[in-house]
């Protein structure tokens, strides 16, 4: 058994070698050289990163308390963020309401199906190409963003919902089907009760990678941070994009921090023992000293 | 078809694709409790499926005449109990399935009655996560008796409670059975067969049997160690 998992695995790595080096047209000494131009360039045009982008702008006139909150960081970040947000609780409703139908276990394959498919056709195009049909539609700017990012989370968490419903215990619902239960009732006190904890999980999932995706939705004129990027690129500043970059990352590390706190409020490890903010951050170490000792 | 008949099963069988037991041809009044005795794994369950219309038959008819919306009462095996929510809301799913949405008071009423009848009042707001095997079969029969249906299937929902709580529970399910419900049960312990059922569907040596109580304990006098 072992050696054929073993055998399947090397024939695949062979075939991956061939398909990468068919797309590379054979030339690997491209590899070569391309480490110490990554370092040149970051030596020359990232480091160190610029943190020019939390002074304040010139233009317009800085009306609130604190400068930090006009400067280009903070406001497209803050932008960033609601676009993730406001996309992430339209999208979440759109989601709840169509996944019940796509489930396989809920409801006939007349309604699945064509849920199924419009769940699918919604999620083939990826958030930018959204993004990019409606600033065509609504124009620049943010709420262009939130549109995308509300239509590809709908796509994108009911298959996440659906998937999970079609994986849940059959006793509840045998036993509301059983009942006369109507489908609306099946749904709203059974099916989404007993999946809350999942729901929930994937909501936080969800505006983690709406945040990380309204990054790069602003390249194309949808708002956020993305927007400033793509300026910072084209006029060469690319100590700004590294501390955008750096900014980002961090940003996306709290809100992992804070989701894996708010997870715990939903799960039933935390009915047991509720992680603390500082083992949080410090799940390694905890995970360490939990360890039994020789 | 017999009057006050409830269930009616004929030349029914039962199985997934393929037949697993049959030809079943009964009559169940209102007001019987029924036991079903047999084996693992030859077709108990099935059967009480089947009547609930979770898996269709494959040959014969099975005709209910209970109300549709709440006249059938199912305790599965793995009880069907929602997890994450609480003990009141699991209650609730059968206390408001007869009743208009509107009725709050009466469903209150009936959560609070069904809660207090397999006592456990103080356990309401608890998720049903937390408790344990026994008090979850509980819940699962105060959802039935909130729910007052016409007939209740209940597969094994006796076992893992101790002899105290078990005859707490039936004594729970009784009343409902005084007022005209029938009860089929899926049962093991023979104690149980003989202090509450009126008959017993009897799946044995791959026959089925439809006795008295009494005529099955005449059959296993040692108690029915094989039920």
């Amino acid at each position: 058994m072992m050696f054929r998992l073993y055998g399947a695995m090397t024939a695949l790595i062979f075939l991956a070698v061939i398909v990468v080096n068919d797309l590379a047209g054979g030339d690997w000494g491209r590899l070569a050289g391309g480490f110490d131009n990554l370092v040149v360039f970051f030596n020359q045009s990232m480091w160190p990163p610029n943190w020019i982008i939390f002074d304040p702008v010139t233009y317009p006139v800085c009306k609130s308390r604190f400068e930090f909150m006009c400067s280009i960081g903070y406001s497209s970040m803050y932008e960033t963020l609601q676009i993730a947000f406001a996309s992430t609780i339209f999208g979440f409703m759109g989601a709840i309401l169509l996944s019940p139908l796509a489930a396989r276990n809920l409801r006939s394959n007349w309604i699945g199906v064509p849920v199924r498919i419009l769940l699918s056709a919604i999620r083939s195009l990826p958030a930018l190409i959204w993004a990019i049909i409606f600033v065509i539609v609504v124009g620049f700017g943010a709420f262009s963003g939130v549109l995308a990012m509300t239509l590809y989370t709908i796509g994108y968490l009911g298959k996440l919902q659906y998937e999970t419903f079609e994986g849940m215990n059959s006793g509840p619902l045998e036993a509301g089907r059983a009942m006369g239960l109507s489908n609306f009732s099946i749904t709203n006190n059974i099916v989404i009760p007993e999946n809350s904890n999942h729901i929930l999980s994937q909501l936080i999932f969800m505006f983690e990678y709406n945040v990380r995706h309204s990054t790069v939705i602003g390249i194309v004129g949808a708002g956020g941070v993305g927007f400033f990027i793509n300026n910072y690129m084209k006029l060469m500043y690319y100590d700004r994009v590294f501390a955008l970059l750096i900014m980002i990352f961090v940003v996306v590390i709290i809100i992992d921090f804070v989701s894996y706190i708010a997870r715990s409020f939903v799960n039933e490890q935390g009915d047991v023992r509720r992680p603390s903010w500082l083992s949080a951050i410090m799940r390694m170490r905890e995970k360490k000293a939990s360890e039994p000792a020789d | 078809m017999v009057a006050n008949s409830i269930l009616s099963l004929s030349n029914l069988i039962i199985g997934y694709n393929e037949p697993l037991a049959g030809p079943i041809s009964l009559e169940v009044q209102n007001g019987e409790v029924i036991a079903i005795l047999g084996i693992s794994g030859i077709g108990k369950t099935t059967l009480l499926r089947t009547i609930a219309g979770l898996v269709p038959p494959i040959k014969g008819s099975c005709r209910l005449r209970v109300d549709k919306k709440g006249g059938l009462g199912y305790i599965p095996q793995n009880l069907g109990l929602v997890r994450h929510a609480s003990v009141a809301n699991n209650v609730g799913l059968g206390a408001g399935v007869r009743l208009e949405w509107t009725m709050f008071s009466e469903r209150r009423k009936r959560i609070e009655e069904a809660l207090k009848a397999v006592g456990l009042t103080e356990k309401a707001s608890e998720p049903v996560r937390r408790l344990s095997g026994g008090q979850k079969r509980r819940v699962a029969t105060a959802r039935t008796l909130a729910q007052r249906p016409q007939l209740i299937l209940a597969d094994e929902f006796l076992s893992e409670l101790d002899e105290g709580n078990a005859s707490a529970v039936m004594e729970a399910v009784l009343p409902l059975v005084t007022q005209g419900s029938s009860l089929i049960m899926v049962e093991h312990n023979p104690k149980h067969v003989i202090r509450y059922a009126s008959r017993v569907w009897w799946f044995h040596d791959e026959t089925f049997t439809d006795l008295s109580a009494e005529e099955w304990e005449k059959f296993n006098p040692k108690g029915g160690e094989e039920a």
